[in-house]
């Protein structure tokens, strides 16, 4: 069976979690075997779905017929990942190397390589008509695109490269150019044979370099074949994110086919007319008016926004309405998507 | 110095421009540092990418972004006084390596740049845009990571005096910024207690931004509007309203910034909110 892959990038805070479990819960309600990676998510989202507590293996959710459900554990998946590519003694070396786990915490591309490993894992397993895949959210998910490339460069010695100068070295080499001059001041400034050890380390991580970049270049091509949603609000900080994808991937993967603006205000707010009711007294109409006047401006500001980002990247925009109160059950989160039939199709 | 952080998105690039406008206007000499992401930092100043120089935005007022191979160099050459004739290339380079492999050493390069410009004292006040919450503390626990790893050498005792300085309660502070919404308010909650685990930098105080204004109508009085956008838009007011008070209510006491409606440049926010800085005492 061949899996389609949805994934859903965007900033910290713009819905992406929630819109995830929407797109999975309408697709599990048209009959597709359907499972949604969750990253993080809150608390009440997971009320939503009626789950207690979510592993990185799939567990159906109750509340869903056709639905499962797993979310990101970066650091089993990062363990696993070690164990499948190098030697067991290498991997128990690197797994207790306290630079690898700061590598494995604070890489910006770990997490989303981590994620991305996960993803493979789940499309290999054929049992899903439908992955929907929620990313982390650092670098506005575009960190999940470009993490497979990231992870083989660093995994593939170019620190090594940097530390060593051009080539490649072998382990004796290596102690002959920490022995360097240059080097041993180096070792003075930190004040250890620090250098060493990080070689040491690299040398260790260097050995994963085949199998990981096999899986990574499986991960790129899973990617390609994958639809990318890319979610948004009118707001500053997810819009700069948003328009990285466009502006700064390289090649095609992972340009969105689908931008969707969430938390979208009715556009009628703008048409405002005379607040004739009778009985109605004074201050309540004065502050009513006063209150769509200023909302009105927030929906004209949010249309400027989207026409400007529609025209720059030629797209048709998908508008998902503000919703008044956080979905608590999986009819509310399938309820999202009423109003954005273009979203839903995804979902078909 | 004061170094300005929350949840990403909260509006801190925003709040941070705001404030270096307002000391600005009030005569003083003002340095704004982007340590990680300086995009937001420029376009709240109303100018061109930032580098690592530092430019000058208006009368007063200087900009840069720390990037990290510069700070590395500047960190080399002047905190650990690594002599130009020495082989900085190499050294650079075995560093470089260090910075993005082992712990905390990237994270000292980084907030060398602000306490360095302290040091020198060129400014009245140093505003940094720093990393956002998640970041937060591995930067401000930097120095005592560097400690941890390193037994000895020019780093550690450079790692010392940059701890001594950012616990100095008269030259170092952080403003925590946030919006009345259940993650931020919550993050910015773990901050806190954190703080008072590990007191690495005194607190001046929690900024709550994009707070909604009153609606002057009772739940009663939006229902008896007629059926229409008014109805619709001051129940949706009434609504994000109620949602904000809960959390307002968690936020500790401190300055509040109103929700700025239909304003459309990062520059207007933070001209807007330096203005709203100024009417208060």
């Amino acid at each position: 069976m061949s899996t389609r892959v949805l994934v859903i990038t965007g900033a910290g805070g713009v819905g992406k979690t929630t819109l995830s479990a929407a797109l999975a819960v309408t697709a599990a309600r048209n009959g597709l075997r359907t499972c949604v990676i969750t990253v993080d998510p809150a608390r009440r989202l997971a009320d939503a779905l009626g789950i207690e507590s979510l592993t990185n293996h799939p567990g159906p959710v109750a509340a869903q017929p056709g639905l499962s459900a797993a979310m990101l554990d970066v650091t089993a998946a990062w363990d696993a990942m070690v164990y499948r590519h190098a030697d067991p003694e290498v991997a128990e070396r690197l797994l207790t190397n306290p630079f690898f786990r700061a590598l494995a915490d604070r890489f910006p591309a770990a997490q989303a390589y981590a994620a991305g490993e996960q993803m493979a894992e789940h499309i290999e397993s054929h049992r899903w008509d439908l992955l929907v895949v929620d990313t982390p959210p650092a670098g506005g998910g575009l960190d999940f695109y470009t993490a497979p490339g990231k992870m083989r460069e660093v995994i593939g010695g170019k620190l090594l490269k940097w530390l060593t100068g051009a080539s490649l070295p072998g382990r004796r080499t290596l102690f002959r150019m920490t022995a360097r001059p240059a080097l041993k001041l180096a070792d003075a400034v930190l004040g250890g044979p620090l250098l060493e050890e990080i070689a040491e380390f690299l040398m260790d991580l260097r050995s994963l370099y085949d199998g990981l970049s096999k899986r990574a270049r499986a991960i790129e091509n899973h990617l390609r074949q994958a639809e990318s949603i890319v979610v948004t609000t009118a707001e500053p900080t997810p819009l700069r994110e948003a328009r990285r994808f466009f502006e700064e991937l390289e090649n095609a993967t992972g340009r969105p086919g689908t931008v969707v603006f969430n938390k979208q205000l009715p556009q009628e707010w703008t048409e405002v007319k005379n607040l004739r009711s009778p009985g109605i007294p004074a201050g309540v109409r004065s502050a009513a008016r006063e209150n769509l006047i200023r909302w009105a401006s927030e929906v004209r500001l949010q249309h400027d926004i989207k026409q400007e980002f529609s025209t720059r990247y030629g797209l048709q925009l998908i508008n998902v309405p503000w919703a008044s109160e956080a979905p608590t059950s999986v009819d509310a989160l399938a309820g999202l998507l009423i109003h954005s039939p273009d979203l839903a199709a995804r979902a078909g | 110095m004061t170094f300005v952080s929350g949840k990403g998105g909260v509006g801190k690039s925003a709040i941070t421009a705001s404030l270096a406008l307002r000391d600005a206007r009030r005569g003083k000499r003002v340095l704004v540092i982007a340590m990680s992401e300086s995009i937001g930092a420029a376009t709240h100043l109303a100018t061109e990418p930032l580098s690592y120089e530092p430019r000058r935005i208006r009368s007063g007022l200087d900009a840069l972004a720390v990037n990290k191979s510069d700070a590395l160099d500047e960190y080399l050459r002047l905190q650990l006084r690594v002599p130009r004739a020495a082989p900085t290339k190499v050294l650079t380079r075995a560093l470089s390596v260090l910075a993005e492999t082992a712990p905390g050493i990237r994270e000292i390069v980084t907030i060398g740049k602000p306490v360095y410009e302290l040091w020198r004292g060129a400014y009245d006040i140093i505003l940094v845009d720093a990393p956002p919450l998640g970041q937060l503390f591995s930067y401000l626990r930097a120095p005592s990571t560097i400690a941890d790893l390193v037994p000895a050498g020019a780093i550690r005792a450079q790692a010392e005096r940059m701890s001594a300085a950012l616990e100095d309660e008269g030259s170092a502070a952080l403003i925590l910024v946030t919006t009345p919404e259940e993650l931020p308010v919550r993050e910015t909650q773990m901050a806190l207690e954190q703080l008072e685990d590990e007191p690495v930098i005194r607190l001046a105080g929690v900024i709550t931004n994009r707070v909604l204004p009153e609606l002057g109508l009772t739940g009663e009085q939006v229902e008896t509007l007629p059926h229409g956008p008014y109805r619709a838009a001051a129940r949706h007011h009434h609504l994000a309203q109620s949602q904000q008070l809960r959390w307002l209510d968690e936020v500790p006491a401190g300055p509040r910034f109103p929700y700025l409606f239909g304003i459309h440049t990062a520059g207007e926010v933070a001209e807007k909110l330096a203005d709203l800085w100024g009417e208060r005492p």
